[in-house]
């Protein structure tokens, strides 16, 4: 079996462990237990550090796009988001064509 | 309403904002993998198996850069070592029965983030077959996106996978901002914006989690003693 091939199904038996791991912690909880609301805490500051950093400092191909049109694509969503009462899919797709939009001007 | 009520329901709200935000993601990632030189299977398998894009783009960098198993396995794991909370803050809500564990493979963040906020709302009956039809519905849309990614990859510039990139960060912004109501989530939200200049400090696949830890544990404990 080649390195990555290894490296795939590892990571594969790892993630599934985790997540095999959290169920067994967390179902042997009651809903109301301080460890839950701290797992929670905790996947939610992850997931806001993500977006911050994906929007702020992204890596990877998403770096290409100038920071100005991230955050025009951000605050048009937002702001499609906000007219539209919550409406998520044509709030994403006005925070997108905002993003194109604003890549496009600013070259 | 019935299992097969709620597991219909569940598809629906993940056909929806949810499988773009994933689609757009995995489209990327797909062609990523062509562009790589590797297999639709490999990208397949990688999708359908790992389940969870940071770790994903971590192994396929390996893949493609050459690189021992084992240190790539531990970045990979770090990468998405989110699971481990994720799946302690959910299980409650997926019941104490073993048709549970059906739901192991499917525990990632899109479907997470989903479950969190609808299940509390849902007659506990209903809420495995809602998780278990928006799981399945969100991981076959990963799924095909990936295959078209793939697939399509010479016909997607550059600038256009940057641009799908945005879909995933742009979605779960959304949530947070809708969701910074429910209890317990403003301060957890507050903390891991301020938390992410330590994430971009630290850099590669510990500085996220250790980021999340650290704000996430500092928020709960904010709660506590207030």
């Amino acid at each position: 079996m080649s390195q990555p091939d290894l490296a795939l199904l590892l990571t594969v038996l790892v993630g599934l462990a985790l997540r095999g791991l959290g169920l067994l912690l967390g179902g042997a909880l009651r809903p109301d237990h301080p460890a839950i609301a701290w797992a929670s805490a905790v996947s939610v500051a992850t997931l806001a550090a993500f977006v911050t950093l994906a929007i702020a400092a992204p890596a990877g191909l998403l770096a290409t796009v100038p920071l100005a049109a991230r955050l025009v694509g951000l605050a048009a969503g937002g702001l499609a988001y906000w007219r539209l009462r919550g409406r998520l899919l044509p709030a994403m797709a006005a925070g997108l064509a905002a993003l194109l939009l604003a890549r496009l001007l600013t070259g | 309403m019935s299992a097969g009520q709620a597991s219909r329901q569940g598809v629906t709200e993940a056909l929806g904002a949810p499988a773009l935000a994933m689609g757009a993601t995995f489209l990327a990632f797909g062609a990523a993998v062509a562009e790589a030189g590797l297999p639709l299977g490999w990208a397949l398998l990688c999708t359908g198996a790992v389940y969870g894009m940071a770790g994903q783009l971590v192994l396929l960098q390996v893949a493609s850069g050459g690189g021992a198993a084992l240190p790539a396995t531990r970045a990979a794991t770090a990468a998405n070592a989110r699971f481990l909370p994720m799946a302690v803050a959910i299980a409650p809500l997926l019941g104490r029965r073993a048709p549970r564990w059906l739901a192991l493979p499917f525990i990632a963040i899109t479907p997470w983030a989903a479950g969190m906020r609808r299940l509390p709302a849902l007659a506990e009956p209903a809420r495995l077959p809602w998780f278990l039809g928006f799981a399945v519905a969100s991981w076959c849309a990963a799924m095909a996106a990936t295959a078209a990614g793939h697939l399509a990859a010479p016909a997607l510039p550059l600038p256009l996978r940057a641009a799908l990139l945005f879909a995933n960060p742009l979605y779960f912004a959304l949530l947070l901002a809708a969701d910074a109501g429910r209890p317990g989530v403003a301060p957890a939200l507050l903390a891991g914006i301020l938390a992410a200049p330590l994430a971009h400090a630290v850099g590669g696949a510990w500085g996220l989690p250790l980021a999340g830890l650290i704000g996430g544990s500092l928020a709960f404990l904010w709660q506590r003693w207030r």
